[in-house]
């Protein structure tokens, strides 16, 4: 069964277990006033509802007890007969075969036989007598029956997220009881700070798992959106879906659904050839398109893999050169890889014209930002001729982040993990001055290194010339990565790693992007939350 | 410019199921609405371009809604979900501006075939 049609099984099942409930109530509503109008136009609702959700699933002995009973029911309504008489077991039965039904189709079992119910149903319709000689002998296993409630809640996400909040508010309070029982060192205290420690963190971690979803419920989607921009570009595309059952958080599973869209769009329009072409490469002529979803530590890779004719890297660098994104000098120097990531440049596009379908405006720049919203990676891998692969690198949970906790000028701050490549601690004489920039070689690549307190409090002018002069013994320096570009952070001290749960800023404080936003720490103190992708544009921008 | 569509239907296996299949035809669903004091402020606030609406509702029935909503909004197409045998109904909903109907169960494509022609 595909994870569509488990999601309809399994709606389906909860909405008629709730209408079987809601009929057996009113009927008993009518069984004590037998006019009651309100009841029966639920009745008739509720039936009509069953009916057609039934017929949809497939389930026809459920849609067409359901019809007949609604017929009944409209009947009464309508004046046409009284609820009374024989009437009454009749459609007491109904209700209790309907909730039977339900149950079998819950349960994969057989539908229990209804011909005799339909055939009375049919009966009281025509306005002849039931047939009810052996009803009665039923009626002790009736006394028995069984009361079912839907195993599934719907739930507002809007809910969610609010419960989200308070637990990281629980969260942050769990980190300043910690530290406090350990300043107090009392034993009763210690006990008790533990223990509610652990249930805050069992908490969190369940609320963070009811906002988990399949991928599948994403990825299911997209076998029409691929049939339908294949047929558009004239191109011949098979879809493998991989990972459908790999978890992740709905909001994040939302955000990045335009994304995925665009990618698997550009896929086909760009990546994938016609099948003339691709024979004429010696490729089968079928193009293929896979998307994928793995779990790895705490992040989920969802992949866009296509077998297409792969990125020009030369092009791309003659591009980035006429667009003066870099020099040609410096160009011609760039890994490969490091060229294909101006492919998420603003308004860097590769497509030599817009289609229809995949020229919608929205370049990969977006994609890119969309990612960076989440605290996530974007990357590129290409062979020519070969295929392309994109790769989302997702947090599985918005709520809270790892990070690595320093110190700077007496103050806390914290950068994710996400964004982390590694800490060095380096000695002056590891450092070059090359063009007022201090680098450093770090697994044979060179990495610029600023002092994080010279960017951060420099004003809007260009850094001054760095000198190896300023440094002063060891220096602990963080190696951030963004889009592919390290750049290292000298900071005071590093402190530890630590999960955090990152708070938006407060107004005004909200406009100053090189901060994602803050935490408080166990000891109270506020931290502040670099957020990498602003701090290596604003270094960009700033370099001398 | 994408349509924007708004679903109403007390049944939240028909809202999925709709929504599920507009949304993969390229249509936007603005919001899905379980009744018909729902269904008219959502019409107000999100302004659709059509509206899927279901012959019975739980608190008023689908004529006076539609009736609502085009006195309100006379341009929204609105196209009436309806079952076997509410031919009566539609028929009067036809009469009273709606512009077509569906009959459940429905197919997907027959779904979209009504929607698009009627948004055309």
């Amino acid at each position: 069964m595909s994870g569509r049609e488990q999601e309809y099984r399994e709606i389906f099942m909860a909405e008629a277990l709730e209408y079987y409930d809601a009929m057996s109530r009113h009927i008993s509503e009518l069984e004590r006033e037998p006019t009651n109008e309100p009841a029966l136009r639920e009745l008739f609702r509720l039936m009509h509802n069953l009916k057609s959700n039934a017929r949809a699933m497939g389930y026809t002995s459920i849609g067409e007890v359901a019809h007949q009973m609604e017929t009944i029911f409209g009947l009464i309504r309508d004046e046409n007969r009284a609820f009374g008489g024989s009437l009454v077991p009749v459609l007491f039965g109904g209700i209790d075969s309907i909730g039977e039904m339900i149950r079998a189709v819950g349960e994969n079992e057989p539908m229990p036989d209804v011909e005799r119910l339909l055939d009375n149903l049919d009966r009281l319709a025509k306005g002849e007598e039931p047939n009810l000689e052996e009803e009665e002998a039923d009626d002790e296993e009736d006394v028995s029956r069984k009361l079912e409630l839907s195993d599934l809640v719907y739930i507002q996400v809007r809910k969610l997220d609010h419960l989200m909040n308070l637990v990281g508010e629980l969260i942050i309070d769990r980190d300043r009881i910690q530290t406090l029982s350990r300043e107090i060192n009392h034993p009763a205290l210690t006990t008790a700070a533990a223990h509610f420690s652990r249930i805050a963190d069992e908490l969190q971690y369940s609320v963070m798992d009811a906002r988990l979803v399949g991928v599948g419920s994403l990825f299911s989607k997209f076998p029409r959106v691929v049939r339908d921009v294949a047929a558009a570009e004239g191109k011949d595309v098979e879809l493998t879906l991989v990972g459908e059952d790999i978890q992740i958080d709905r909001n994040i599973l939302q955000i990045i659904t335009d994304a995925l869209l665009h990618l698997v769009r550009n896929a086909i329009g760009h990546g994938l050839e016609t099948a003339a072409e691709r024979e004429a490469a010696g490729k089968p002529g079928q193009g293929h398109l896979t998307l994928s979803a793995q779990a790895e530590r705490d992040d989920v890779l969802v992949q866009v893999r296509d077998d297409g004719r792969g990125i020009n890297v030369e092009s791309v660098r003659r591009k980035a050169v006429e667009r003066g994104l870099v020099s040609k000098a410096a160009a011609a120097h760039l890994s490969d890889e490091a060229v294909r990531s101006f492919l998420f440049e603003p308004g860097f596009s590769m497509a030599k014209e817009v289609t229809e379908i995949s020229g919608r405006g929205v370049g990969l720049d977006v994609v890119k930002l969309a990612i960076d919203s989440l605290g996530g990676q974007l990357r590129v891998d290409s062979v020519m001729g070969e295929g392309t692969t994109f790769t989302l690198v997702l947090p599985t949970s918005i709520a809270v982040k790892g990070a690595l906790l320093f110190e700077l000028e007496n103050r806390n701050y914290a950068i994710p993990l996400m964004h982390t490549d590694s800490v060095v601690s380096l000695l002056p004489d590891s450092f070059n001055v090359v063009g007022g920039l201090l680098i450093t070689r770090l697994q044979g690549e060179n990495v610029p290194v600023v002092d994080l307190r010279r960017l951060l409090h420099n004003g809007d002018g260009p850094l001054p010339p760095a000198s190896k002069a300023d440094l002063q013994g060891r220096q602990d320096i963080i190696i951030v990565n963004y889009n592919n570009r390290r750049l290292g952070l000298i900071v005071d001290r590093f402190l530890r790693q630590q999960d955090i749960v990152v708070k938006p800023m407060s107004k005004p404080l909200d406009t100053i992007d090189l901060f994602g936003g803050v935490t408080l720490l166990g000891s109270g103190q506020v931290c502040l939350v670099l957020d990498v992708p602003a701090l290596t544009r604003l270094f960009l921008a700033k370099r001398p | 410019m994408k349509n924007r569509i708004l679903i109403v239907d007390d049944s939240f296996y028909m809202r999925t199921m709709l929504k599920n299949m507009l949304t993969d035809a390229g249509y936007e669903v603005v919001g899905e609405a379980a009744n018909g004091q729902q269904a008219l402020e959502m019409a107000a606030a999100t302004k659709p371009d059509l509206i899927t609406l279901d012959v019975i509702l739980p608190d008023n029935t689908g004529l006076d809604v539609l009736r609502g909503i085009r006195q309100e909004q006379p341009d929204v197409k609105v196209v009436m979900c309806s079952a076997v045998g509410q031919e009566v109904i539609v028929n009067e909903a036809l009469e009273s501006g709606a512009s077509a109907y569906i009959v459940k169960p429905f197919s997907e494509e027959k779904v979209l075939e009504i929607v698009g022609s009627a948004l055309q």
